[in-house]
C-alpha cells in the first residue's frame, strides 16, 4: 500500500472541517481566529499534494502558491490579532457574543 | 520508516492536534497544541518533498504565528484556565452537523471525483527540480508582480495592524491625559 493523493486530499479536508467545526461552534474571537488558520493549512496541504501528484511538477506551481497563501495568512493573522485587541479595548472581553451593538434589542 | 507509516503518524498528529486547538478550555494549551498541529503539517510538507515549504511553515506558524497569537492572548484575557463558561456555546452542536455535513456531502463527493493518479512524478526527479535555486528564480521570472503585491499588502498589513492596535487617535488621547 502506497499514500496516494486521495489520502491527502481526505486528510485536508478533515482538517478543513476541524478548523471550520472551531470557526462555528467557539466564542473566543481568538479561538475563531486559529481556527481559520487551521482551513488555510489544510488548503495548503491541497496545493502541496496536487503539485506532488501533478503532471508538470517543475513549474514549482504548489510551493509558490503556497508561498503566497503563507504570506497572506501571516498579514490576516497580525491583522485579525490587532482587530482583536482593539474589541477587547472596546468592550473589555473577546467573547463574539458581546459583539452585538448592531443588533437591534 | 517507510513512507505510510510516516504519512499516518504525522497525519495522526496534525489531526489530534487540530482537534485539542479548537476543544481545549485553557487557551494557551489550545495554542501549545495548534503548534503541534503545525509541526504536523510540516513533517507532511517535508514527505510531499516541498522542504522549503516545511522550513517556512516552521518558521512563519510555528514561530511567528504562535507568539503573536500568546501575546494577544496575555494582552486580552486573563489565563487562568476559567474560559470555561465561555466555552460551552450554544452553536457546538450546530456546528458539529454544519462541519460533518460538509465533509460528508461537499468534500468527499468532490475527492471520489478525482481520478486516481497512477504513476506519481519520480521524487528523484521532484527533489531535482525544486531546489531552493529553482524557487527564487520562478519569484523573480514569472511572478514577480506577485512577489511587488504581496511585499506591498504585507507592509499595508503591518500599518494596518499597528494603527488598529493603537485604538482610535493618539494625539487627542494624549490631550486627554494631560
Amino acid at each position: 500500500m502506497t499514500v496516494t493523493l486521495h489520502h491527502y486530499l481526505i486528510l485536508a479536508s478533515v482538517l478543513f472541517c476541524i478548523g471550520l467545526l472551531g470557526a462555528l461552534s467557539r466564542r473566543n474571537a481568538i479561538v475563531v481566529l486559529f481556527s481559520v488558520e487551521i482551513m488555510l493549512n489544510a488548503a495548503n496541504l491541497n496545493f502541496i499534494a496536487f503539485w506532488r501528484f501533478g503532471n508538470n511538477p517543475e513549474l514549482l506551481h504548489g510551493p509558490l502558491f503556497t508561498l503566497f497563501t503563507i504570506a497572506v495568512a501571516a498579514a490576516e493573522v497580525a491583522l485579525g490579532l490587532a482587530l482583536v485587541i482593539a474589541v477587547y479595548r472596546h468592550f473589555r472581553s473577546v467573547d463574539l457574543e458581546s459583539l452585538n451593538t448592531l443588533k437591534e434589542e | 520508516m517507510n513512507e505510510v507509516t510516516a504519512f499516518w503518524i504525522l497525519a495522526a498528529i496534525a489531526v489530534i492536534g487540530a482537534l485539542f486547538a479548537i476543544r481545549k478550555r485553557n487557551l494557551v494549551h489550545g495554542v501549545f497544541s495548534l503548534l503541534v498541529f503545525f509541526a504536523g503539517l510540516a513533517g507532511l510538507f517535508l514527505l510531499l518533498l516541498a522542504e522549503f515549504i516545511a522550513v517556512v511553515q516552521i518558521l512563519v506558524y510555528a514561530g511567528a504565528v504562535g507568539i503573536l497569537i500568546l501575546f494577544a492572548i496575555m494582552l486580552t484575557d486573563r489565563v487562568t484556565g476559567k474560559d470555561a463558561f465561555r466555552v460551552t456555546s450554544r452553536g457546538s452542536f450546530w456546528g458539529t452537523i454544519i462541519a460533518a455535513s460538509v465533509f460528508l456531502v461537499l468534500l468527499l463527493p468532490t475527492i471520489q471525483e478525482i481520478p486516481q493518479v497512477d504513476n506519481p512524478s519520480n521524487s528523484e526527479e521532484i527533489v531535482k527540480q525544486s531546489t531552493v535555486k529553482a524557487l527564487g528564480k520562478k519569484l523573480i521570472h514569472p511572478y514577480v508582480i506577485t512577489l511587488e503585491i504581496l511585499a506591498l499588502l504585507l507592509t499595508a498589513a503591518l500599518i494596518g495592524a499597528v494603527t488598529a492596535a493603537q485604538g482610535g487617535h493618539p494625539a487627542k488621547k494624549k490631550i486627554s491625559i494631560e
